[in-house]
């Protein structure tokens, strides 16, 4: 299994300039806030100095309570200020996370479905949960706290500064052993928090896998090696959270040792200031009493560094998902205008090669001309290269080689949406979506009316919807009614009928109903493929009976093109396998 | 100490409620936890030392001008720096270690449970619902245990200044001590406002997830059908509802944010306000005025921590009442109806199997089709004869009901044709038994038709393959399963289907070997497929949920018009099919 991309430096920023770009204005009022209710945060130290200048200069209660006063004024400040900086950041942050997980979501409609296919639905649905939200903490908890300590820490050595220059100056005494050990540390970090990611990523499938095969599970007595599975998962887990730990054990300690370094230096220096008469006693003391201060933001900072970096390792995974080349985009050439009249097109495949991925090919050029309003029958073993056909003349794989056209034009070049409507794929895969009935359907054509779609569901022949107690609002799919596999599968056809395509691709579609529903919405279907071209991959051979064509593909070469009873004539591979079919049922 | 995962045996949870499974979680650990408190509470009280240094280093070096007093106090603060730094780490690796124990526990008590709860699963729970649980909920919940550590600290701590400041004046340590349980008044409403909105937003995040899935699930119909953008819009607007959520979470949060720094703020200028007006008095020094203004500076450090042990409390909370729902889901064994008394035991050698809604009997040893005309009557046959549902079934005379689950499962196997596959090697996903070795499996793909499917694979059995097996095609997936079916060598086989989605040349083969294969042991096909039936010892017809005919395929098909219209369909319209016709 390949997992999914992780987006690189220049993506990351790049995306994460993308996202704050739109509310410029609402970061900049943010920032001021922040940096107000810093300076408010800054006073009271500041008093407190001049509260040890007042009483060693022998002041009295009235001087004394005005100070207090006055630093209790500046909490309040503080606090207001904290308050709607921090709700400007949140709101700013639900936004921003708003806009990744729409992207994420849209990016992820873009896959190439092969890819999603070998990532593993796993691996996205943590980008989409774990992933999502850890940007989102880190976004709307992280990022205000770095601003914030950002903005206080310069204010705080900028105040030391103004109290004596050379205060100013021996207060970075701690800030070479910091900034080393933070290099040190954040080279190291993030790959070390994306293998903790991906670890997570796995266990977390290893849960939701086992509770959707939980039938499986039980039918086979799976659960011991369900567990085990997990144990290997939860080693793999642990191995990473401690490369992370061993980290951080050595990037935490060094932080917090040099805090006390720039304190002593001040009060050293300050010693000798003193001696001079250069600053007084509460100078000093303020400055001591910013640089406790400023353990606290410093603290936060590098704290959330940390976080920030796990926060980056996620967003770098969510930006990922639309790192691969999306599903090919619409032609920036003039568009092709669409034929009039509904008329059908010529499908032409000239010597088109295709592998998964770096494998061999399945396909070994296949040339295949399918005449508009025919029916074209494909069969061939299982593994022949039938479903991969169907992908390259639907336009959801291009061919490594060689040319799928419809209409002399590529049909991986026609805009996704517009292909769709002019070739449509039908499998037995179905997945019935969370949402109403109408929701199920709407996707295929979305200016269906009800009256439409209820006739789209009675040419499939569903009439159970007619049971259905809120009709087209009832809730399906996960979570709501659930639709049985054939009932599913007729919702599928349904959404064929809406949206009312040229050609018709069936890929096994009926092969996982049962004979009774199949039979029925196989008799509704005839009424649907009047006018359309039909392609049908079949593997099983009444079809190819009653087909005008039938061509066989075997191990990814056509080796046998012509009418059923041209080919039963040839006495070629299609005449054995025909006779096989029907030794069983002996008609 | 390290702990040792994964964890040997993760133990029996308490799930009578959120608040008990946390102290589960605890309890199971008790030493790391100790260790987290002391060290926690030594690193929290260290904390206090350096306003100390740094007012003895006021009062005995800078005031009298002593620079040798002020070297001393100054490399103090240097050494206690670098003590604190040490104690920190310990505290953070320790509390990691804790953490770490509490999630791994958490998943291993999930998977053991999501692993035996069995087939009423899916009914229960929303798939997305696992994978919440699974990603955020277990990771808050262990967040919860840092309040034994540091949360044991910050108490302590809190004494400790108390004390301290006792010896300088009892006024200002009676403010403190009345202050804290004060400020704890002034959040605690705030904090239980904010439990509600998180919940509710939390469960709309949840929804929202699931259906992030959901799309990311039906990813293929879309490629298929079109309406990718009707699906990103549709999300777009439930996310704009959630945003509108996250607007008033945040409104509240920022209140709680600001308060958790104005609120100890407030209470720290009192204090100095009080001191100060003693040091005006000349009732205590100026060192000790700095001194005090830099303990409770310090007490912010345990108030914070307390205020953020209660946050975390009230989110794993949340996160662990999820958690606990999913471990309420209790298997559904379909056990005998009341009143039946003890379990029976099993028949001791192969016996048939009678289903009396059908009228159906599986005579033991014996290969026999089932073809139905209503598939639905054929799945609940299934899961009648497969006991997941409860029925009258009986098993050589004894109601199957009443028979030990566990010897139903390792005797009876029904094999869906949709069963699921769960990622691993090849080999894994095939030896659900154990021993099973390289001959067994060559033998069980043989008789499946499957060979082809490992020799196309780069590293053959040994190959990864996703969840799903969707890297590959509906018919060598289908053909894995059977293979795996037949591996798990149960006495009873019933398989579902099992050559929907071959093309009929493997079919006709599978059908042969499958015969030979199973030979002598009892064996149920459920099928319409000619080819299969016609390698039965005996067909029964399944017409309006009875059997209506048993015999060999070709006696049926010469006997019965409903069986033959059953099985060679000659009524299909031409060419629509993708399957039969």
């Amino acid at each position: 299994m390949t997992g999914l991309p992780v987006a690189d430096r220049t993506a990351v920023r790049r995306a994460a300039r993308d996202l704050i770009a739109r509310d410029r204005r609402a970061v900049a009022g943010m920032l001021v806030l922040h940096g107000a209710a810093a300076v408010a945060g800054l006073a009271p130290p500041w008093l407190l100095g001049r509260i040890v200048d007042e009483v060693t200069a022998g002041a009295g209660a009235a001087t004394v309570d005005r100070l207090a006063l006055a630093i209790a004024c500046c909490v309040l400040a503080q606090g207001l200020l904290v308050r709607y900086a921090r709700y400007a950041g949140h709101r700013l942050g639900e936004r921003a996370i708003a806009r990744l997980r729409e992207r994420f979501v849209s990016r992820a409609l873009d896959l190439p479905v092969s890819v999603v296919e070998r990532a593993g639905t796993g691996d996205l649905a943590t980008r989409s949960s774990v992933d999502v939200t850890t940007v989102g903490t880190t976004v709307r908890d992280v990022l205000p706290v770095i601003v914030i300590a950002a903005t206080q820490l310069l204010l705080l050595f900028g105040a030391i500064f103004l109290l004596h220059p050379l205060l100013g100056l021996v207060a970075l005494a701690g800030l070479p052993s910091i900034a080393a050990v933070t290099r040190w540390y954040l080279r190291r970090a993030r790959p070390a928090y994306l293998a903790e990611g991906a670890a997570t990523a796995e266990l977390t499938e290893a849960l939701t896998t086992t509770a959707e095969g939980a039938r499986t599970v039980e039918a086979l007595r799976l659960d011991g090696d369900r567990v085990a599975y997990g144990r290997r998962r939860i080693r793999r887990v642990w191995e990473a959270r401690r490369a992370t730990l061993a980290l951080r054990s050595v990037f935490f300690p060094v932080v917090e040792a040099s805090y006390p370094l720039p304190i002593a230096a001040v009060l050293l220096t300050g010693g000798f200031l003193l001696a001079d008469g250069t600053v007084t006693l509460g100078a000093v003391v303020a400055a001591a009493l910013y640089l406790q201060q400023a353990v606290d933001p410093m603290d936060q900072l590098l704290q959330q560094v940390e976080q920030a970096q796990r926060g980056l390792a996620s967003f770098a995974r969510v930006v990922g998902v639309g790192q691969p080349a999306p599903d090919r985009a619409g032609p920036a050439a003039p568009a092709v205008p669409e034929p009039r009249g509904g008329k059908a097109q010529r499908l032409v495949v000239r010597g088109a090669r295709y592998s998964y991925g770096d494998g061999p090919d399945v396909l070994h050029g296949i040339d295949l001309e399918v005449r508009p309003g025919e029916r074209l029958a494909v069969v061939g073993p299982s593994g022949a290269g039938k479903s991969t056909l169907a992908r390259l003349l639907a336009g959801i794989d291009a061919p490594r080689e060689g040319v799928v056209s419809v209409d002399g034009r590529p049909v991986t070049d026609l805009d996704p949406a517009q292909r769709r409507r002019r070739i449509a794929l039908v499998t037995q895969e179905h997945h019935v979506f969370i949402g109403s009935l109408r929701d199920n359907l709407a996707f295929a054509a979305p200016g269906a009316t009800d009256e439409q779609m209820r006739a789209a569901l009675a040419a499939v022949g569903a009439d159970w919807y007619e049971g259905l107690p809120q009709g087209l609002d009832t809730p399906v799919g996960d979570g709501g009614r659930e639709l049985a596999a054939a009932d599913a599968q007729q919702l599928a056809l349904a959404r064929v009928v809406l949206a009312d395509p040229h050609t018709l691709i069936l890929d096994e579609a009926t092969a996982a109903l049962d004979p009774t529903t199949a039979r029925r919405t196989e008799r509704s279907l005839a009424a649907v493929v009047t006018g359309r071209t039909v392609i049908a991959i079949a593997h099983r051979l009444n079809t190819a009976h009653d087909a005008d064509r039938v061509t066989v593909l075997e191990d990814g070469r056509i080796t046998e093109l012509g009418s059923h009873d041209e080919l039963v004539r040839a006495g070629g591979a299609y005449a054995a396998l025909w006779r096989s079919w029907h030794g069983g049922t002996g008609r | 100490m390290p702990p040792q995962l994964p964890l040997p045996e993760p133990g029996e949870p308490d799930t009578s409620g959120p608040l008990r499974y946390l102290w589960w979680l605890v309890r199971c650990q008790p030493w790391r936890v100790l260790r987290g408190s002391l060290i926690g509470s030594a690193w929290m009280l260290g904390l206090s030392v350096r306003p100390y240094l740094v007012a003895r280093a006021i009062d005995d070096g800078l005031r009298p001008g002593d620079h040798r007093a002020l070297l001393w106090w100054v490399a103090a603060i240097v050494v206690a720096g670098v003590a604190l730094a040490y104690l920190g780490i310990m505290r953070h690796r320790t509390m990691t270690f804790v953490r770490e124990d509490a999630s791994v526990r958490s998943a291993a008590v999930l998977l053991r449970h999501l692993s035996r709860v069995g087939a009423v699963l899916p009914r229960r729970l929303a798939a997305g619902e696992v994978a919440t649980v699974g990603g955020v909920d277990i990771t808050h919940t262990s967040a919860v245990l840092t309040v034994t550590g540091p949360g044991v600290g910050a108490v302590l701590a809190y004494g400790f200044v108390a004390v301290v400041l006792w010896s300088v004046s009892p006024l200002l340590a009676l403010f403190v001590l009345l202050g804290v349980p004060a400020v704890v008044l002034v959040v605690a409403p705030l904090l239980r406002r904010l439990e509600r909105a998180e919940s509710v937003y939390r469960q709309q995040q949840g929804l929202l997830t699931t259906r992030a899935g959901d799309i990311v699930a039906g990813l293929r119909v879309l490629a298929g059908v079109g309406g990718r953008g009707l699906f990103a819009d549709r999300y777009a607007a439930r996310s704009r509802t959630l945003l509108a959520e996250g607007y008033r979470v945040g409104a509240v949060n920022s209140w709680i944010e600001a308060l958790t720094i104005a609120v100890p703020g407030l209470f720290l200028a009192a204090v100095v306000w009080l001191a100060a007006r003693m040091a005006a008095a000349g009732d205590i020094t100026i060192g000790q005025l700095v001194a005090v203004y830099g303990y409770v500076a310090v007490l912010v450090v345990p108030v914070w921590f307390l205020l953020e042990g209660g946050h975390q409390l009230i989110r794993g909370r949340v996160a662990a009442r999820r958690i606990i729902g999913v471990l309420d889901v209790a298997p559904d064994h379909a056990a005998p109806p009341a009143g039946t008394g003890a379990p029976v035991a099993p028949p001791r050698r192969p016996a048939d199997l009678h289903d009396p809604a059908t009228g159906l009997t599986v005579p033991a040893g014996r290969l026999l089709a089932v073809a139905a005309d209503d598939p639905a009557a054929a799945g609940a046959l299934a899961d009648r004869l497969g006991r997941f549902v409860a029925s009258d079934v009986t098993w050589g005379g004894v109601p199957l009901a009443g028979v030990p689950l566990d010897d139903v499962r390792s005797r009876i196997l029904v094999a869906d044709h949709d069963s699921y596959l769960f990622a691993g090697t090849l080999r894994e996903m095939l030896s659900t038994r154990a021993g099973t070795g390289d001959a067994e499996i060559a033998a069980a793909l043989r008789t499946a038709s499957a060979e082809d499917v490992v020799d196309a694979l780069p590293d053959g059995l040994d190959t990864p393959i996703g969840a799903r097996a969707r890297t590959l095609s509906g018919g060598q997936r289908q053909r894995v399963r059977l293979a795996r079916a037949l591996l798990a060598e149960p006495e009873v086989l019933l398989l579902l289907e099992p050559t929907s989605a071959v093309d009929a040349h493997t079919e006709g083969r599978i059908a042969r070997r499958l015969r030979a294969a199973r030979a002598g042991r009892t064996t149920v096909v459920l099928t319409t497929s000619p080819l299969l039936l016609d390698r039965a010892d005996t067909v029964a017809y399944l017409a309006d949920g009875r059997v209506v005919a048993t015999g060999t395929h070709v006696e049926l098909l010469a006997r019965d018009r409903g069986y033959r219209a059953l099985v060679s369909r000659d009524d299909v319209p031409a060419g629509v099919d993708g399957a039969r016709g």
